[in-house]
């Protein structure tokens, strides 16, 4: 039997974790004020669309390609794919089949890796490697050598993803899963690549009165509670409770020079969503 | 499809062209799920409260286990224990998140699992990592006895921050729970060291009360100060599609295990 009472090499905050319950929100609390180590600093995870950008081929994805090459030697990215159009195929015929979200998630990360190797494809002459979760560990590496490195967007959760509240739908999909690499390594910046000019009051494809939004707080998001949306829900929850990411910014991958301006650290183009509770509005 | 977007070469499908955030879009996807593995049956031994105590702990259990395999199909998930909250402390210390600090516990219920498997071997049982799970769980289980899994799910470095603090949500009582709902496991036993749960804790307050049954959402509300298992299988449980309970009970006391895999009410059952 263990007797960690006596043992002097355990901090305080150490010697409440190995006796306490972790469930207990006291000691949840003495967790916060620890500090916030980020892991990669100056690397930007940048997301490529999967429906928005890779399903339109190369007229889409070929200019996309063109500007992370020309930023190569400006930025580091985490390059990250979405699925698509087949993973909405594969996610109703397995709807269909009765098949649980758990199953339908393992599905769908085939279709972002299926996008991510083809963007590996076209990046590969420029020493572009694509890693899967298991190589993250040798992620620092090529990021030093070649300024850029490839995976698939959805998180690694397979059969492990949970429910969604309504429907069957995998709540965490590409979006969520970039947005997690962003805070896990401290990231510089979050850029989603879309085919949008950033977020609408409504679906701008459907209806011609949906307006622009440059800029939202998270907060004013959720509370406005919009029919549709321009990301994941997943990652606006994800962001009330983030401590390293505290905006996210969305570009049009179809109008050429907007990522390039977002990896620069211009926040007039597109959208940015940030956290009020964290986000300085005057440092901008 | 109101409007014909010629950009993208699309397949053609029920969700084709549409946005997957649509509230509408989602909610129409709403319909019955069917179980994978219906007789399966998800055993969790607790990290502390079972594993880190030794032999005369484990080995009763598992031969409570290897006992039940004859008439239940059985996996096991195995939790972290001690070992896990030394390495959340040393790495909280040193500044890491909350996805460095999920990797690293999880080593520490692979290492306990690997052991159970170790123990179980002769009887048949295998250890699977996740990929493997997600493989060759149905042929394991035709073939072999029995499997052992790391009972902390593969979120790595994709674990959530919490709301509060920086501990990892998703333990091993969560990643047990996704197990037998995804494949729509016959029931979910959480094997502890406590009788279940309380309304208070009985070792200061003599006026706590046993709970034998509660739903989630009750138990939410109730905002007991500390549980005996992660708050956030009480989250998962209200999004329950197949799972729809787990029992609680405790392992010390032989005999329980079997009581709960027959169906007997013993323990705590908390429901959807």
């Amino acid at each position: 039997m263990h007797d960690t009472t006596a043992n002097p090499i355990l901090s305080e905050l150490g010697k409440r974790l190995v006796e306490g319950s972790l469930s207990d929100a006291e000691i949840q609390r003495a967790t916060e004020a620890t500090p916030n180590f980020a892991i990669l600093p100056w690397v930007n995870v940048v997301k490529i669309g999967g429906q928005s950008i890779m399903d339109r081929g190369r007229s889409a994805v070929a200019p996309v390609v063109d500007e992370i090459v020309a930023n190569l030697d400006r930025h580091k990215m985490i390059l990250g794919t979405g699925a698509g159009t087949r993973a909405r195929h594969v996610y109703s015929v397995a709807i269909d089949l009765g098949l649980p979200v758990g199953v339908l998630t393992v599905l769908g990360t085939a279709v972002a890796w299926q996008n991510a190797q083809m963007l590996q494809y076209l990046l590969a002459r420029h020493g572009i490697a694509f890693l899967e979760p298991e190589g993250f560990p040798s992620l620092p590496h090529y990021l030093m050598e070649r300024g850029a490195v490839i995976c698939q967007g959805m998180p690694p959760y397979k059969l492990w993803e949970s429910n969604p509240s309504v429907g069957r739908i995998p709540p965490q999909r590409t979006d969520t899963g970039c947005f997690l690499i962003a805070e896990v390594f401290g990231a510089r910046k979050m850029i989603y690549v879309k085919d949008e000019d950033g977020l609408y009051t409504a679906d701008p494809k459907k209806d011609p009165h949906a307006k622009h939004i440059p800029r939202i707080s998270v907060q004013d998001l959720l509370a406005r509670d919009l029919n549709d949306l321009v990301v994941e829900r997943a990652v606006l929850e994800l962001m009330l409770n983030a401590r390293n990411i505290s905006k996210i910014q969305f570009v049009n991958g179809l109008k050429p020079g907007q990522l390039t301006a977002a990896l620069d650290g211009n926040e007039e183009i597109g959208t940015v969503i940030f956290n009020a509770a964290t986000e300085r509005e005057d440092a901008r | 499809m109101s409007m014909i977007d010629p950009g993208a070469q699309h397949v053609i499908s029920r969700l084709m062209r549409e946005s997957l955030m649509d509230k509408a879009l989602i909610a129409g996807t709403e319909s019955p799920v069917r179980a994978i593995l219906p007789n399966l049956n998800v055993v969790q031994i607790g990290g502390s409260s079972i594993m880190d105590r030794g032999h005369s702990a484990v080995l009763p259990l598992l031969d409570e286990i290897v006992k039940n395999q004859i008439e239940y199909t059985q996996v096991i998930g195995v939790g972290p224990g001690v070992r896990a909250r030394h390495i959340l402390s040393v790495g909280l210390d040193l500044g890491l998140p909350t996805g460095a600090l999920a990797t690293l516990a999880a080593k520490s219920s692979a290492q306990n699992a690997y052991m159970v498997s170790c123990l179980l071997a002769q009887h048949g049982f295998v250890y699977l990592e996740a990929p493997f799970i997600v493989q060759l769980l149905p042929a394991m289980l035709a073939a072999a006895r029995g499997a052992v899994f790391n009972g902390i799910p593969p979120y790595d470095l994709w674990e959530h921050p919490p709301a509060l603090g920086k501990l990892p949500p998703h333990g091993s009582d969560a990643g047990s729970y996704l197990v037998g709902e995804v494949f729509g496991a016959r029931a979910i036993i959480l094997v502890k060291d406590v009788d279940g749960l309380y309304t208070a804790d009985p070792k200061t307050d003599p006026s706590a009360e046993f709970i034998s049954e509660i739903s989630a959402a009750d138990l939410i509300r109730m905002r007991l100060p500390t549980l005996p298992i992660e708050p956030v299988l009480l989250d998962l449980l209200t999004r329950a599609k197949l799972a729809r309970s787990v029992r609680i009970v405790n392992g010390l006391v032989p005999g329980n295990l079997s009581r709960a895999l027959s169906g007997e009410s013993v323990g705590t059952l908390i429901h959807a």
